[in-house]
């Protein structure tokens, strides 16, 4: 039993603001290890609810314990045909700012649209006659199994067009505390959305720690500022992993040079390693495919600068 | 006289252990105070601990409703802080660990706990925003995890 | 009169080379001599005048709606808060609801509900419009204010501006593409459900392909035709697998992309492989590709000239 962060449990994410800079990657190694590590017990989480792939590289034990719930954590309007008197007051009126409400001039009805409908609740209100309805519909599903490594895993994955992406990740996190391994964990370890907006923001918000990756090419250095200033006004602590680290090209220089001008705590740099699209085509992590390739002592060497920190938070 | 609330689990009144979420809390515990001596307990079920968004502000009517002017909190995401802050109720710090009510109201007394400024985490539900616009049931909340902090 | 044909280059996963293809199509195009405008629709993270090297003009502010209390008018009755689906006004009995920003929807029911007309629109800065140009394409693009949410109205933005463009001047541009973020949410579903013809961007690996299928079933539900590009086709594994797999799906593909050190310079430069004055090796690997896709796009999209 570790005696590491007993007291505390320690909660961190991955992000990068650029997607495709090896978030994901980098998640499957530090899990790899953590999970090898005495001190850890360790639960997974998988925040990217637009295109989940951890799962792909961490898969289940076994496919019989894999655990699929519903969540509803979308509004949507439906129209009560039977009790409208046709007064098109909705569709005059622009009773709904979010242009989902359209009118049917053939049926001479009301038509929702379901995309754009966001649950404002404006028709119901509004509509004298109560012709609509306001109800909670499937927004996407959030997954859980033991992976086959032995320790839990728990995703969301969003349903196409339910615009709600922010809430599902507010639920994969409230959904680490049912489960029995909580208690007992003291390393949350998520893998992070791409991008600065609701849900990243979503995801780092409670968080101990935030690891923010990025490669040196200028729109790598763009974001990864972008996220940084999100991530600030957190106040939450981070560090910076520099992937493609031998990359040639001018960024290199303005990268560090802006890291190095505000002080960011570099956890490491991992160089261009053909072992690590190698470990990605086997789907494996790239510290367990190759364990002795560069790469993998490069993400060794950042799983205990990281530790080190966390010990001391 | 002063009335502090305190995010808590039940309704055990001073012996509640303090709750460290505040929105999604399951009770708030209600202490009157006068010249330093505690006159008055009382629990309220936290009706917004399931909603889907907008926890924190409604939580922050709840402990207005009460006529509370202060709050002993642990996490306070923004829009409960900026909640509470609007309406003018002082904000104090617990130190961690697990608290009950009455210590925490006699640290409070000694004036051993710190104000709170600003918001010590980031927004919990997704800010209601460009992806998030509804607001679900909360269905899909895990029972399990009522008393488990994230 | 010609409205322009619109092309939109999404991908589902990040980092598949969405903004590398959009640049360069649009490049492509205009050495063809079509008027190309390129909207970058990824406002979390707009990349394109990097690729471009292009410099950023018309900073304009995207508003965006906020309750104001007439505190004279209002009776403190507390019907806004009461009918608040999102709970973004704080109202504490026999005092004035209070707006809190961040979970405010916009939705303007607080304000058309007021018995006593206490409520009046306001408006928050949530992010900027920009426009830009650079050999000689014209660029819009979009960007959110770190810590706000509603991309989405920023997107709506960029999109409302292109519709002003076809209205008032239907002809300024033959080709409009838009450059999408990564993900599946409703920022790249309005961009998608915009679009004449969709591009996906994928990438021969288990994650390019899982989310290659995702993207094309949002754009199946949205009814739009597409083609995919392999970018990064030369990596090691599991390319021939992947290939037939997207076959046996029927899923066709414009063409693919290798590995290139040229892309990446190019990328790193701020100019396109693709342009014509530039001095990228014209039989280079990513050169010799890109025209490949080019060739197919044009006999996809119907274009003569």
């Amino acid at each position: 039993m570790g005696w590491f962060f007993k007291v505390n449990r320690k909660k961190i994410a991955v992000i990068s603001g650029k997607g495709g800079v090896g978030k994901t990657s980098l998640v499957a190694s530090l899990a790899s290890i953590a999970h090898k590590d005495q001190d850890i017990n360790l639960i997974i989480l998988d925040c990217d609810v637009d295109a989940p792939n951890l799962a792909l590289i961490l898969p289940p034990k076994s496919e019989e314990d894999v655990l699929t719930q519903d969540t509803f954590t979308t509004k949507k309007a439906t129209f009560l045909e039977e009790k409208c008197i046709q007064c098109k007051q909705c569709y005059d009126d622009h009773f709904c700012e979010f242009n989902a409400l359209n009118w049917d001039e053939n049926n001479n009805i009301p038509v929702i649209d379901y995309l754009a409908c966001e649950g404002c609740a404006a028709c119901r209100v509004l509509c004298p006659e109560d012709a609509f309805e306001i109800n909670p519909v499937k927004s996407g599903e959030i997954i859980t199994y033991e992976t086959d490594a032995g320790f839990p895993l728990i995703y969301g994955k969003t349903k196409l067009g339910s615009t709600t992406s922010g809430l599902l990740v507010s639920e994969v996190k409230q959904h680490a505390t049912n489960l029995k391994e909580f208690d007992e964990a003291n390393l949350i370890l998520i893998d992070g959305p791409p991008g600065i907006g609701c849900p990243v923001i979503a995801t780092v918000s409670g968080l101990d720690y935030i690891v923010a990756i990025t490669e040196p090419t200028p729109s790598g250095l763009h974001d990864m500022k972008r996220a940084i200033e999100m991530v600030d006004q957190f106040n939450i602590p981070f560090g910076i992993v520099i992937n493609k680290a031998d990359l040639k090209s001018a960024s290199q220089k303005q990268l560090n040079k802006f890291i190095e001008k505000a002080g960011f705590e570099i956890l490491g740099r991992i160089n261009f390693d053909l072992s690590i699209p190698e470990a990605m085509s086997y789907a494996k992590p790239v510290v367990d495919y190759a364990p002795e390739s560069a790469a993998s002592q490069a993400i060794n060497k950042i799983y205990a600068r990281l530790k080190l920190i966390l010990s001391k938070l | 006289m002063v009335i502090i609330g305190i995010p808590t689990f039940g309704n055990l009144g001073l012996k509640e252990v303090m709750n460290n979420r505040f929105g999604r809390c399951a009770s708030f515990t209600f202490v009157t105070i006068e010249n330093n001596e505690i006159v008055e307990v009382k629990s309220v079920a936290n009706d917004a601990a399931g909603a889907m968004g907008g926890a924190g502000i409604q939580a922050a009517q709840i402990i207005g409703n009460n006529g509370a002017t202060e709050v002993i909190v642990g996490n306070l995401g923004p829009n409960a802080s900026n909640s509470l802050n609007a309406v003018n109720i002082k904000i104090y710090q617990s130190q961690g660990g697990s608290l009950t009510v009455k210590e925490l109201i006699d640290l409070r007394l000694s004036g051993k706990l710190q104000v709170l400024t600003a918001s010590n985490v980031g927004a919990h539900a997704g800010m209601g925003g460009g992806r998030g616009g509804g607001m679900g049931g909360g269905r899909g909340m895990g029972g399990g995890g009522q008393g488990r902090q994230f | 009169m010609v409205e322009p044909k619109i092309f939109c280059v999404t991908g589902g996963k990040g980092g598949t080379g969405k903004t590398l293809v959009a640049v360069n199509l649009a490049i492509m195009f205009k050495n063809r001599g079509y008027k190309v405008l390129l909207i970058d629709g990824d406002v979390e993270n707009p990349n394109t005048f990097l690729l471009l090297n292009a410099k950023l003009k018309n900073k304009t502010e995207v508003l965006y709606f906020l309750p104001k209390i007439i505190e004279e008018k209002c009776t403190k009755c507390g019907l806004c808060a009461e009918n608040c689906e999102t709970h973004a006004l704080l109202y504490i009995k026999d005092s004035y609801p209070i707006p809190i920003s961040t979970v405010c929807s916009g939705c303007k029911l607080c304000y058309k509900i007021c018995p006593t007309d206490a409520i009046e629109p306001d408006l928050k800065v949530i992010g900027w419009t920009y426009t830009a140009s650079a050999f000689n394409i014209d660029l819009f693009l979009g960007e959110l204010k770190p810590a706000e949410a509603r991309s989405a109205v920023i997107v709506n933005k960029l999109m409302e501006n292109l519709e002003n463009i076809i209205k008032t001047e239907p002809e300024k541009y033959d080709i409009v593409i838009l450059d999408t973020a990564p993900g599946a949410h409703c920022d790249v579903e309005e961009l998608i459900n915009s679009a004449d013809f969709v591009v996906p961007v994928t990438e021969p690996t288990r994650f390019g392909k899982v989310d290659l299928l995702r993207i094309i079933e949002l754009i199946d539900l949205l009814k739009r035709k597409y083609k995919a590009i392999v970018n990064r086709s030369s990596l090691l594994g599991y390319k021939e697998k992947f290939l037939k797999e997207l076959e046996e799906k029927d899923i066709e593909i414009l063409g693919d992309i290798p590995l290139d050190e040229e892309i990446v310079s190019s990328y790193c430069q701020g100019i396109p492989l693709m342009e014509e004055s530039s001095k990228f090796d014209r039989d280079g690997a990513g050169y010799k590709s890109f025209e490949k896709i080019f060739e197919n796009l044009i006999k996809w999209g119907g274009f003569s000239k």
